[in-house]
């Protein structure tokens, strides 16, 4: 009897949590969700219209080529982000005088704010001011457009967050190999697997668990990536970088189309939750 | 008999009072708070600082945020579509969202305000901004927002790059891809040209070339107009001198890279804002080696038709502060403000300001500022503020029509890029 009125008075203490927490995340959404099957006129009420935005979008050539690009974005700094990051984690895992130094040399990427990642990117790689052709220009290198040509623009972008983030990765991975147990590898190596076998039978499956997990992190992030991309190139040059994001904000706060924006803000969103899910489940799956 | 003179008195008394308290007074709302939200500006800029002299004539604080304009767009939607009552001023380009903002109930009415004696200052005097300035700012009877500034695209070039290559000053349009040329075979290493290459800013810069070129964005019948031949010749005119002659990654530029292109003497030409006259002028040696004026006319077609518009500082219609906003829109766009803005580049709305005697001595001090308010007559003679097809949703409009520029830069034909804009053009009317 004590316990369960324990128990009650420990709910009452979250409660303004779960409620402050609900009403910063459920409501938007949900009002979100509403707006999505509204036509919302500026100064109006909005005016429920079914599955008029949705239909709508899925005849719209740039809600297609915004969810193309999406996905490219995301398959290509997801795997340059954790190839590069397990490389560089490992590394570090296994070098004990670099670690203290390079580690807080590493953390400062992701320590930086997207407006400033963006501003340094537009300085660095202005075709005509920037250091970037310069450089190119010091090793033979003819000069290159960066983020001004439709066919490079989303590579410079993918190149840009893979330089922030792929330091996130490696710190992870260092962590998940530091904590693994080291008797297995002793074990591997008596019995003759060379570095190879070692990482691909041994480290690669032990590490899983948290290399899904860096996924999970990373996918969350590449999805919803937004501000970099507009400092950098408000979605052009054309729509050769209109993500589904910048799709969004440009229909909803330069075009006034809230409902439209909402809708395709709530089909990102399934994406997100659609992907956490899955690599959730992976995750139980690659668990020892 | 005492107490009848007792008794007029107390009457003349109780008339007087109504009356004195309906004169105007600077201090009248002395002690509010009101909340300015800017777009990032030459204006903005100095009326942060300017800002102490209001609240030492008004006794009324007034907190300022600027934004940089995409940001500034998305704030003030924001707050004004959740009808928040936090934002009491604000800047609106009225050429470009009037007709939405208006439509959506954003504004407050100043018409009223204006009319009234006991909250207008005698001295305000709002004839003193010109006609066709007013009209951009004012929906059937009512008044949506003050004038703040005139501005519109203008031809810059560099006098000694032209002198010492012996290439003659652009007297028509037709004459910039034949001056461009001639420049880039003078000095192969001199920038020559730069102008907006991102989609929805560019037509600001673009539409003069059109226009200049016997073109127009409607046929006369108020449809999308982009396939006219006129029209074509001037957006490919913008491309291609923009492709040809323009910096490296052009499509990604806005005036920012322009100014600092030219300020740097990167480039001999471009055709951007005259706000931006100042920061150009501020690099070294610019306000001596440059040239500007309105965009040269075009050769067949005779036509010199600038964009010009200017920004303005409306009242939101949720704001509870009205009488002390009304204050401080009558001191920003009031004669003594914006003599003293002149200094910061921001060319004066109002007439009196603008043939006043500092405004003259201003500009004369240095040949180009002449020429810089010589072309600002200019575009208020000749000027526009369309620069899209007949609809409301502007913003969109202007998209689609630099658009059709960025497909023509890419290798588009120009009929092939008008006739995809006419086709969504014609999905917004």
């Amino acid at each position: 009897m004590a316990q369960s009125g324990t128990r009650n008075s420990y709910r009452w203490m979250v409660a303004p949590a779960v409620i402050f927490a609900a009403a910063m995340i459920v409501y938007p959404f949900c009002y979100a969700l509403w707006l999505s099957f509204s036509d919302v006129q500026l100064g109006s009420d909005p005016r429920f219209i079914g599955f008029g935005n949705y239909t709508r979008m899925l005849a719209d050539g740039e809600f297609w080529n915004g969810l193309r690009l999406t996905f490219f974005l995301y398959f290509m700094a997801l795997g340059a982000q954790l190839v590069l990051g397990t490389w560089l984690g490992l590394l570090l895992a296994r070098s004990q005088s670099a670690r203290g130094l390079v580690r807080t040399v590493m953390v400062s990427p992701f320590m930086l704010p997207p407006v400033v990642i963006g501003m340094m990117a537009i300085v660095i790689l202005d075709p005509s001011f920037g250091i970037a052709n310069w450089i190119l220009a010091q090793v033979g290198l003819p000069p290159a457009l960066w983020l001004s040509d439709p066919s490079t623009v989303m590579v410079t972008i993918a190149a840009l967050d893979t330089w922030q983030w792929t330091p996130f990765v490696a710190l992870i991975v260092m962590g998940g190999y530091l904590s693994l147990p080291h008797d297995v590898f002793e074990a591997a190596e008596m019995d003759g697997a060379n570095g190879w076998f070692r990482f691909r039978y041994v480290t690669l499956p032990l590490l899983m668990p948290t290399l899904i997990t860096a996924t999970v992190l990373r996918s969350v992030d590449i999805l919803r990536f937004f501000d970099v991309i507009y400092i950098t190139t408000q979605g052009g040059p054309g729509n050769a970088s209109t993500t589904l994001n910048i799709l969004a904000y440009r229909r909803g706060f330069e075009f006034s189309e809230l409902g439209y924006a909402s809708a395709v803000m709530v089909t990102l969103s399934a994406i997100v939750f659609g992907s956490v899910l899955v690599f959730a489940r992976l995750r139980k799956a690659a668990a020892w | 008999m005492k107490r009848f003179f007792g008794a007029c008195v107390a009457a003349l008394l109780a008339t007087a009072v109504p009356a004195a308290a309906q004169s105007f007074d600077w201090k009248s709302q002395n002690g509010q708070t009101i909340n300015l939200m800017f777009n990032n500006h030459p204006w903005s800029q100095a009326m942060r600082d300017l800002v102490k002299d209001f609240q030492a004539k008004t006794g009324i604080t007034a907190r300022v945020e600027i934004f940089n304009e995409e940001q500034y767009r998305a704030r003030l939607q924001t707050l004004m579509q959740g009808k928040s009552a936090d934002m009491d001023v604000f800047m609106s380009l009225t050429s470009r969202e009037g007709a939405i903002f208006n439509r959506a109930g954003w504004y407050a009415d100043l018409a009223p305000m204006i009319k009234n004696a006991s909250q207008t200052a005698p001295d305000f005097n709002y004839e003193d901004f010109g006609a066709s300035i007013r009209a951009a700012s004012t929906f059937g009877q009512q008044v949506v927002a003050i004038p703040i500034n005139q501005e519109g695209p203008l031809f810059y070039w560099r006098k000694d790059l032209f002198e010492k290559c012996k290439v003659a000053e652009p007297k028509f349009l037709e004459e910039l891809a034949t001056a461009a040329a001639a420049l880039k075979k003078c000095d192969a290493n001199q920038g020559v040209w730069a102008a907006r290459g991102i989609r929805s800013i560019t037509p600001y810069a673009l539409a003069g070339f059109v226009y200049n070129s016997g073109g127009s964005f409607m046929t006369p019948d108020g449809k999308p107009g982009m396939e006219q031949p006129n029209t074509m010749k001037g957006l490919e005119l913008y491309a291609t001198m923009l492709r040809d002659y323009g910096p490296p990654g052009a499509l990604n530029h806005t005036f920012t890279q322009i100014t600092e292109l030219l300020g740097q003497g990167r480039v001999a030409m471009t055709h951007e804002s005259s706000n931006e006259f100042a920061n150009i002028t501020r690099f070294p040696n610019r306000a001596n080696d440059l040239g500007v004026k309105v965009l040269p006319p075009g050769k067949d077609s005779g036509v010199s038709k600038p964009v010009a518009i200017g920004w303005t500082v409306a009242i939101s219609a949720n704001s509870k502060r009205q009488q002390a906003a009304w204050l401080f829109l009558q001191w920003a766009t009031s004669r003594e403000v914006q003599t003293k803005l002149v200094n910061n580049g921001v060319a004066p709305p109002r007439a009196s300001v603008f043939q006043g005697e500092e405004f003259n001595a201003w500009t004369k001090e240095m040949p180009i500022r002449k020429a810089w308010a010589d072309a600002l007559i200019e575009l208020g003679k000749t000027g526009t503020g369309v620069y899209q097809t007949n609809t409301d949703r502007v913003p969109e409009a202007r998209d689609i029509i630099g658009g059709a520029m960025q497909a023509i830069y890419q290798g588009k034909s120009p009929a092939e890029a008008a006739k995809t804009a006419d086709a969504e053009l014609a999905k917004l009317q």
